[in-house]
């Protein structure tokens, strides 16, 4: 099946626009970052009890976005599904660009940042999965480099090994970025589930931001996309959310069944206000109303609820990566099990945590970036298809 | 499956096993969590809690003065690599004061997790920080089953021990069991702080000395230490916990 890729014109007020007000996030992100760099971390929410904040969160948000958006060119490149052939362009320099995001918002999190592009490489620590993942991450962006040559050069079986090599790593990249927090010793942390929960998570996400956006574009720059290319990244995304209640269900039963974790689990579920974020934002408008407009037979086949339905899983997932992450520190650790410690200062019991401005200043900032490479990808390369049609031919595939 | 393809394959695999081979050796030398201490000092730590009066701050001063670390003004940001706790059994008990440090595990989660290796145990046993290499990831911090390790988020203006560095903002840090005062023979401020309090309750000394008066109390008294069963090994024995 062959695909006729374009540049778009991107000549039109509205283009410069969109690319101005990037830019200047991703500047003012950018300067931010300098000032914290200057003043210390103390600019931020975080403090000595609840170490990781907002930027961490984004950072494993973002790699998650990454994987996602390789599921779409997967289907073609390992599954041969042509008739996803018309994405696969994007798809893989999205899924480039969240990885760089997912890197930024680690690198701007750094205490010393200027350490960071020389230390990690000269002295890794293969014990250490804050050491193999941005090795994992960095490779990952290498092969999504090789893969957009093959797509541009229209190498079917390069192709064919790279999409095979990249899906694989997603797995690779996923896990690895799970268990940081699966393999490690905080009660709400240390899950061997993890890993694999991620990787759902991951292509939920994923796929939910690719059918918002592909249709967002494909309407914006008046190019044909069949509804029922849609309909079928619908049944995915659903499949996946479905995958990804499932492990939040084992994971919480078996936390909330064994004695032992029971304190842990009553905390996490109902003990804070990350409970809000993960009922609501997670649980309710991340799974369960997604769920209800993908199945429901007069919203299914709808584009404006399937489109409504992939938003929601986004902001779903973001959800929860902020509950993996931050309840499991402003739960104190158990050096005293079964006894209450308290101390003076902030360092004993249950710790609290509010990102401030300047956080949310980079994390916009990192979005500012790939916000604009995105948009000036789409004008430098030819990205998107003329159209996106799913093929009536009853011949061999091409 | 042609000559060339055959070839091919196993080239391949060649590379591949001198990579495993490579990854291999890399694998084990890597992280610098076990350490060969036969012939060596091995420090540890122990807190007798019958001795340690629950007003006192006698050690928490001195470690501060000593090891000039961050005092803002701020309970967010000020380090305190020595501390004390009340803790209270959940149903019922008395309250009582204990001291909490930084163990010196023998099997350092803050080592293991340490992506360039800046966070290291010595040959002698202390877990200690390079602060010249330390990014400021602070996965140590996650790391820690005691919540020992602290970030520099914000430098404090006061120096008090112009003797010992001051750390910039940005690397993470922990209690050093004072290694720049045992490496000439002398006790760590804590330590001696007890001493002049009258209270003694600190002893730091060689384990690997049967001679010791550390080795001494560990044999002969009931100790603990904190969460055996994460098998950290941590090196800071209780008495009266």
């Amino acid at each position: 099946m062959e695909v006729k890729y374009e540049r778009i014109a991107g000549n039109s007020r509205h283009y410069y626009l969109a690319l101005a007000a990037f830019a200047a996030v991703g500047l003012a992100g950018v300067l931010c970052t300098f000032w914290v760099l200057g003043q210390g971390l103390w600019v931020t929410g975080m403090y000595n009890r609840v170490p990781w904040g907002l930027q961490i969160v984004m950072a494993i948000y973002y790699i998650g976005l990454s994987a996602g958006s390789l599921v779409i060119s997967g289907l073609y490149g390992v599954f041969g599904k042509l008739e996803y052939k018309p994405f696969a362009r994007t798809a893989v320099y999205l899924g480039m660009l969240f990885m760089i995001a997912g890197l930024l918002s680690i690198l701007t999190d750094q205490g010393r940042m200027d350490r960071v592009f020389v230390q990690p490489f000269v002295h890794f620590n293969l014990l250490s999965l804050f050491s193999i993942n941005p090795m994992l991450y960095i490779s990952y962006i290498l092969i999504c480099i090789v893969y957009l040559y093959a797509l541009f050069r229209d190498k079917k079986k390069l192709t064919r090994v790279v999409a095979t090599l990249a899906f694989a790593w997603a797995f690779g990249v996923h896990s690895g970025t799970g268990a940081i927090f699966g393999f490690g010793p905080r009660t709400l942390y240390d899950s061997p589930l993890l890993p694999a929960s991620f990787v759902v998570a991951a292509m939920a996400s994923g796929t939910g931001l690719m059918i918002a956006l592909l249709v967002a574009l494909f309407r914006l720059t008046r190019r044909h996309l069949d509804d029922e290319l849609v309909f079928g990244l619908g049944r995915l995304l659903a499949l996946f959310v479905l995958v990804v209640l499932y492990f939040l269900a084992v994971e919480n039963l078996y936390l909330v069944y064994q004695v032992e974790w029971r304190a842990a689990a009553l905390y996490y579920l109902f003990g804070g206000f990350h409970s809000v974020i993960f009922w609501v934002g997670l649980i309710g408008l991340g799974c369960a109303v997604p769920l209800f407009l993908l199945f429901y037979p007069r919203t299914s086949k709808s584009i404006p609820w399937v489109v409504t339905a992939g938003c929601l899983v986004v902001l779903g997932v973001l959800c929860e990566r902020y509950v993996i992450v931050i309840p499991g520190l402003t739960r104190p650790p158990e050096i005293f099990p079964g006894m209450e410690v308290s101390g003076p200062g902030l360092i004993e019991g249950v710790a609290s945590y509010a990102p401030t401005l300047v956080e949310f200043c980079q994390a916009l900032g990192v979005l500012g970036i790939i916000g604009f490479l995105f948009l000036a990808g789409l004008k430098v390369f030819k990205l998107l298809p003329a159209e996106a049609r799913i093929a009536k031919q009853a011949g061999p595939a091409s | 499956m042609d000559r060339r393809e055959f070839l091919t394959a196993g080239g391949g695999l060649l590379l591949a096993g001198a990579a495993g081979t490579y990854a291999v050796r890399l694998l084990t030398q890597a992280g610098a969590v076990e350490a060969v201490t036969a012939g060596r000092h091995r420090w540890g730590m122990v807190v007798d809690l019958r001795k340690c009066r629950p007003d006192c701050t006698a050690c928490l001063e001195a470690c501060r003065l000593e090891n000039n670390t961050a005092s803002v003004g701020d309970a967010r940001w000020d380090v305190h690599w020595i501390r004390k706790v009340h803790v209270k059994p959940k149903n019922g008990g008395a309250e009582r004061s204990v001291v909490l440090l930084c163990n010196h595990c023998d099997h350092p989660p803050c080592a293991q997790v340490c992506p360039v290796q800046a966070t290291y145990k010595r040959a002698d046993g202390i877990v200690i920080v390079d602060h010249h290499r330390c990014i400021g990831c602070r996965y140590c911090m996650i790391a820690c089953p005691y919540n020992a390790r602290y970030f520099n988020f914000k430098e404090s203006e006061e120096w008090p021990n112009k003797e010992f560095p001051k750390r910039s903002h940005g690397v993470a840090e922990s209690c050093t069991l004072c290694a720049h005062l045992l490496d000439v023979g002398k006790k760590p401020a804590c330590v001696q702080a007890c001493e002049r309090a009258q209270a003694g309750a600190l002893v730091v000394g060689d384990l690997n000395d049967p001679q010791s008066e550390i080795s001494r109390l560990v044999s002969e008294n009931s100790v603990k230490r904190l969460r055996e069963d994460l098998g950290t090994e941590p090196k800071v024995y209780y008495i009266g916990l």
